[in-house]
Parts: C-alpha cells; structure tokens; sequence
C-alpha cells in the first residue's frame, strides 16, 4: 500500500536519481535490517518454512500458496539465495541421508528405485510450485546424491542379478534411467551387467550334466539379455560390448566342448526330417548360432566337428536343404575368410563333380558293350582325401559281380585321372535291395555293411556268426554291429539264436522268412555307435596337429602380399587372420622353419625384419 | 560265394535278396611312396604353401621323376632352376609323369 501511494514519486523522480534507491528498495532494506537481521526472528521464519517443506515431504498437505509467498518475500529481501538455500539444501541432504539407508534396507531394490523416481518428482513438483527455479538443480542433485549415488554399489549387488534374471524390462529401464543421472553410475551398472552375464554364461558352459542343452541355454540367454539391452539400456553401446565380452569369455572358460556342441547343435538343425523350421526360420537359428561362433576362440575345433557332420550329411544324402548348407558356409566364409571354408567348399565340389563323373561313366558303360556289367543303379562319391574326415580303409568281401563293377568304375576314374590311386570305403557305402518274403515284396534300404549279410542268405537260410564274419571280412565290431540292427532292431529280418541284445562268436542267424511290414519300403536303421569320448579327443587332436600347418600357410600368404615385414607387424597379421588361440613361441618356430625352407629370409642388418622369398 | 560264376548271379529271380541300386563312396589320393613333398614338407594331398597362397589349391599338382619319387610340381620347378637333380636322391631328375 505505501508502495502504491508513492509509486507516482518512485516512477517520475527516483528515476531520475539513480543515486537514490527506489522507494520500493528502500523499505526492503528497511525490512531487512530491522526485522530479519534479528536472528532469533529470522531463525524463526527458516524454521517455520522448512518444518512446511518437512510436512510436505510427509505427506501432508500444506498451504503452499503461502510457502511460495514467503519464499518470494525472502527472494525480495535478498536473503533467498544467501542465506535460506543453503540451509534448505543442508536439510534435504539430512533428510534424505536417513531416508535413503533407511529405506534400501527396508525395501526391495525395484520398490527403493520407485521410491527414488517418485521423490525426485515431487521435489521437483515443488520447487518448480514454490521455489526460485534456480534451486531446482542443486536440490535434484542433492536428492540424487543421497538416493542413488550413496547407494550405487550396495543396490547393485543386493538387486541387479534378480532383476536380470526375472526379467523385469520396466524396472531395469527404470534403473538405468536414475543411474544415468548420477556420475559413475552407468559404469557400476555396466560393471556388474558384465559380471552377472558372466556368473549366469559360465555356468551354463561349465556344467558338465547338462552339455545336451548348452547351445540352446546361451542363445536363449543371449536372446533375453540383448532385449535387456534394447530396451531398457538404450542399446548403450558400453552395455552391448560387457554382453559381448562376458560371453566370450565365458564360453571360452571350457576348451573346445562348446565348439563341438555349437557344430553338433547345427547339425540337428540342418538334418532333414527337423520339419518344425521353415527356411526362414533356418537361416535365422544359423545367424543366431554364428553370433555364439564369433566368441568361439578355438574356431578350429569347430570346423572339424562341423565337417565330420557335413560328411554324414552329404554322403547319406540326408541335408534338409542344400541352400541352407551353401548359407551356412557362407556365412562362415564371411566370418573367417576362404581360407578357413576351403576344405569345406572342396566336400561340396567333390559331390558335384562326383555326379557329373558319374553321367559319363554311364554314357561309357552304354557305349562300351561289354554287356557283362551286372544291372546294378551304381553311383560312386569320390572323395579328396584331405578335404574329408579321415575315414580308415575297411577290406570286405564284396560278391564277385560287385568286384566287377567297382574294378570297371575304377578303370574308367583312372584313365581319367592319371597318378591317383582309388580305394573304395565300404564302411559308408548304403545299397537298396529288392526282397521277395512270402508276406509280400519288400524294398529295403541298408548300409553296404547290412546289404553284404543279407545276400548271403540267398545261399542258405542260417549262418552262424563266424561263418558270416569269414564270408563278408567285416571288421569285428561293425559286423555285431550291423548284425544287431538286423536281428535286434525295429524291422527283423535275421532271427538271432540265443536270443538278447549282444552279439557273441557262437550265434546264429536265421532268415525271418515269416518277415511282415506294412511298408514296402523300409529302412533298417543303423545302431549309431555313440560317438566315443576316444574319437572327439582324436578329432581335436588332429586340429592341433593341424595348427602348425595353418600357421606356416598363413605367414607365406602375409609374406607374399607383403614381401617385407617387421616381425612384429608380423605377429599382427597373423592374430588377426588365424582363427584360433596362438602363443608367440610358436609362431617363432614356424618362422624358423620357414626360413630354413627358404621361403623367406631375414634381413642382413635388421633381424628383427624378414624378406619373402619367391 | 566268391567264386560264384555267372556275373548276373544277383539276377536269378527266385531268390530272396537282389542289389538294385549301390552308393558306394571312394577316396582318392595321389598314388605317392611318401605322403610329404620333401621340398616345401607340406602334404602332397594339400597344395603348396604358395599355391594356397595364391588360392591355386585345384591346381597344385603332383610331379613323379623316373627315380619314382614325387614332389609338388611347382616345388620342383623352382628346385630345378637351381640344382636339376631328385632333391631325395640326387639323380637327374627326369618327370616320368605329373597327376591331373
Ligand atoms: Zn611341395
Ligand atoms: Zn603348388
Ligand atoms: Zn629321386
């Protein structure tokens, strides 16, 4: 009111005397220094006001109309900033210092974090109602502080790991957004992401018991743990890189078992009869698969297990699909260079060019008129050696009609192909047979090894194990073998006397001449010999045997591109092109080596340089 | 039964048991006394160290002098710009043949 009666006198002299305060100005000053320069009034005020704000933060409501009056007053007087905010801040630290140890060990972690989130609105709710804005910082960051960064570490540990695990997506996106506020608090976050991918991912790859379902457990784990990532840490690239690594070396914590799991998990899927994948999907579960791959150190022991699967695949004629085996290798090729696919390509072109081999041998047969050569539908797979697994020469006793004609493919193959030897592997050859039974016209579809034994019996109806064994020449386990799944199996078409599962010398077998099926084709399956600890452990030996070839091949390929070379520079190109674990010690060898074959030198005045030789 | 005649025993219609159609499998190699090239002591049946460098596997081919011993063809070409004689047994090399 006095205002009002003077504002004529402040607006038109006072105005002009800008030595002389406004009125205005003058009776704040005035205010100030005889009212609130009285501490014990002044006292008074900051404790009414900030006992209101306590109420507030409560729960109950207040006036705050009158709150933000007399915060303006205070503003008005110049005392806001110097002397109430301070003390504001101090109180809310207080406060929230209590309230923070009190309430994380009081609460779960998810509540806590809502907690935090619904505090940090309401102070913000009302010191933008009440407040001079300018406090709105200090105070969020006061509140922060005393919420989340006093708690960081003991949170994390008390509630990630439960929150990951049950996948609660709106509580961890609630936690990464309240950790992004404070300073550190993404990188503890991402710490312990890291340290609990790796807790969960290495447990699953260490635990023998359930090796059956490893694959399937870390690309599930994968799957859920990049949809964390996506959606509640932003796709965060610090978060995208611990996944990754956490999984590297998780899985490399057990030597080369994952590997072989990885190749045998795709050869399920790429066998045919595995309906339940369309070839979308297919191509989905091989990206999915090749994402574990690219952790996968020993990429080599991979490359084995997966060719001694392709090998069945191709020679049994049993792929689900030949596009999703040319996609898989491509995308191997892509990931690990031509150099690593080589061998396998080489089994695909081996199959093809078999088949085109085998349309001019039947061209040659027709125009030869030898006429003898039995009607038999022969096909041959002639196989590099090298490129395959290595498959051991097995002699058997063929009939004789079967001589001839493996002797007359042979002798067409070699005037083809001059210096090549030529061994047939019955051990992988299968056969249909047309039977007649008195129940009716049977096609069977048999192993070499099965058809062998049972032309035997267009002889006789009964042999006796031995008798079998010295007619045929199978070796001693593939023939119990192969007579179990003739006798034991689904589909009996020997009756074995004693009867019982196990093959012994003084057995014998008798025709089923009573043979029913309701088929007319019929596969005797094989008895699967249950791939033997022993010869996994001969297939990884064999890729470390291996190594040392791959890595003299690959230092000529650097040298020869580059002709002169550090030995550092070196070492570089290498780790970078080999595709498994490589201490220095040997890669000095192989230098050595080389250089003593004269593929490359060292330089005259630098050791530490090296030369290729043409 | 090995010494069964006729080559269309498998054809006599009363029997129980006849061979329509065979998948056999082969493997080749070349037809070698030693399975390493004693000059680069890679593998005959792999290319060269320089052929796989060049991505020239198919063509790495092997080489037979008339002593009988065998080298990578293009490991030999290079040994006899230097020294014409069987790296193994020091006769002069002569090719009795390579491999295709
Ligand atoms: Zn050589
Ligand atoms: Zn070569
Ligand atoms: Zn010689």
């Amino acid at each position: 009111m006095i205002r009002c009666i003077f504002l004529v006198l402040d607006r038109t002299y006072v105005l002009q005397n800008s030595m002389l305060p406004s009125l205005w100005d003058l009776g704040l000053d005035l205010f100030r220094e005889n009212v609130l320069s009285r501490e014990h009034v002044r006292e008074r005020c900051f404790f009414g006001l900030l006992n209101l704000i306590k109420r507030e933060r409560s729960g109950d409501t207040i006036d705050r109309c009158l709150l933000r009056n007399l915060l303006s007053m205070l503003n008005d007087l110049h005392i806001y900033h110097t002397m109430f905010e301070k003390r504001f801040l101090h109180e809310t630290e207080e406060s929230y210092s209590i309230e923070g140890s009190a309430k994380r060990s009081s609460m779960e972690v998810h509540e806590y974090l809502i907690h935090t989130e619904r505090r940090i609105s309401e102070e913000r709710d009302l010191c933008l109602a009440c407040m001079d804005h300018s406090t709105l910082k200090p105070l969020t960051l006061c509140v922060e502080e005393q919420l989340i960064s006093k708690h960081t570490e003991a949170l994390l540990s008390k509630g990630l790991s439960h929150l990951i695990v049950e996948n609660r997506i709106d509580d961890l996106m609630r936690l990464y957004k309240l950790f992004s506020a404070v300073k550190d608090g993404i990188q503890s976050l991402c710490t312990h992401f890291n340290k609990h991918v790796k807790n969960v991912a290495s447990l699953i790859v260490l635990d023998v018991s359930n090796d059956h379902t490893m694959v399937q457990d870390l690309l599930d784990l994968k799957e859920k743990l990049s949809n964390i990532v996506t959606k509640c840490f932003s796709k965060d690239l610090k978060f995208v890189e611990a996944l990754r690594e956490a999984f590297e070396s998780s899985i490399n914590k057990r030597q080369n078992k994952p590997a072989e799991l990885i190749a045998k998990y795709v050869d399920q899927r790429m066998k045919s009869g595995n309906k339940e994948a369309t070839e979308v999907e297919l191509d989905r579960t091989l990206d999915q698969i090749m994402m574990l791959f690219r952790f996968i150190h020993g990429k080599d022991v991979f490359e084995a297990f997966y060719k001694k699967d392709l090998a069945k695949r191709l020679l049994v004629g049993k792929s689900a699909s030949v596009d999703a085996e040319k996609s898989m290798l491509s995308k191997l090729k892509q990931e690990c260079g031509g150099m690593f696919t080589g061998k396998l390509e080489g089994m695909f072109n081996d199959i093809s060019h078999s088949k085109e081999l085998m349309a001019q041998y039947r061209q040659h047969v027709t125009t030869k008129k030898e006429g003898k050569v039995p009607n038999i539908d022969m096909s041959v797979n002639i196989l590099t050696m090298g490129y395959w697994p290595t498959y051991p020469p097995m002699e058997v006793q063929l009939p004789s009609y079967l001589v001839k004609l493996q002797d007359s493919f042979k002798d067409f193959y070699l005037s083809k192909h001059s210096g090549r030897k030529l061994s047939f592997r019955a051990s992988l050859g299968h056969c249909v047979l047309k039977s007649k039974f008195k129940n009716g016209n049977k096609e069977l579809q048999v192993s070499q090894f099965q058809a062998l034994v049972l032309l035997l019996y267009n002889e006789a109806t009964c042999f006796s194990f031995l008798q079998i064994k010295s007619d045929t020449q199978i070796e001693d386990s593939e023939l119990r073998r192969t007579l179990q799944s003739l006798a034991c199996g689904k589909a009996r078409i020997l009756t074995k006397s004693p009867k019982g599962k196990d093959v012994n010398d003084g057995d014998n077998f008798n025709l089923n001449t009573e043979f029913k099926h309701k088929l007319i084709r019929i596969k005797i399956n094989q008895i699967q010999l249950k791939e033997s600890v022993e010869e996994n452990t001969d297939t990884t030996e064999r890729v470390f045997q291996d190594r040392q070839y791959q890595i003299d091949a690959a230092i000529v390929r650097t040298m020869k591109t580059r002709k002169t070379l550090s030995h550092q520079l070196l070492l570089t190109e290498l780790y970078d092109q080999l595709k498994f674990p490589l201490k220095a010690t040997d890669i000095k060898k192989r230098i050595e080596s080389l250089i003593e074959r004269d593929y490359m030198e060292r330089d005259k005045d630098n050791t530490t340089q090296y030369h290729y030789m043409a | 039964m090995a010494d069964d005649a006729s080559d269309n025993a498998h054809e006599k219609p009363t029997q129980l048991f006849t061979l329509k159609k065979w998948n056999a499998v082969a493997v080749w190699n070349w037809d070698v006394e030693c399975d390493t090239c004693a000059i680069c002591r890679v593998q005959v049946m792999d290319a060269c160290l320089r052929c796989q460098a060049d991505n020239k596997q198919d063509e790495c081919v092997v080489v037979w002098g008339e002593c009988n011993h065998s080298f990578h063809n293009c490991c030999m070409a290079l040994w006899v710009e230097q020294n014409n004689r069987c790296p193994l047994c020091q006769k002069a090399w002569v090719i009795q043949g390579t491999g295709k």
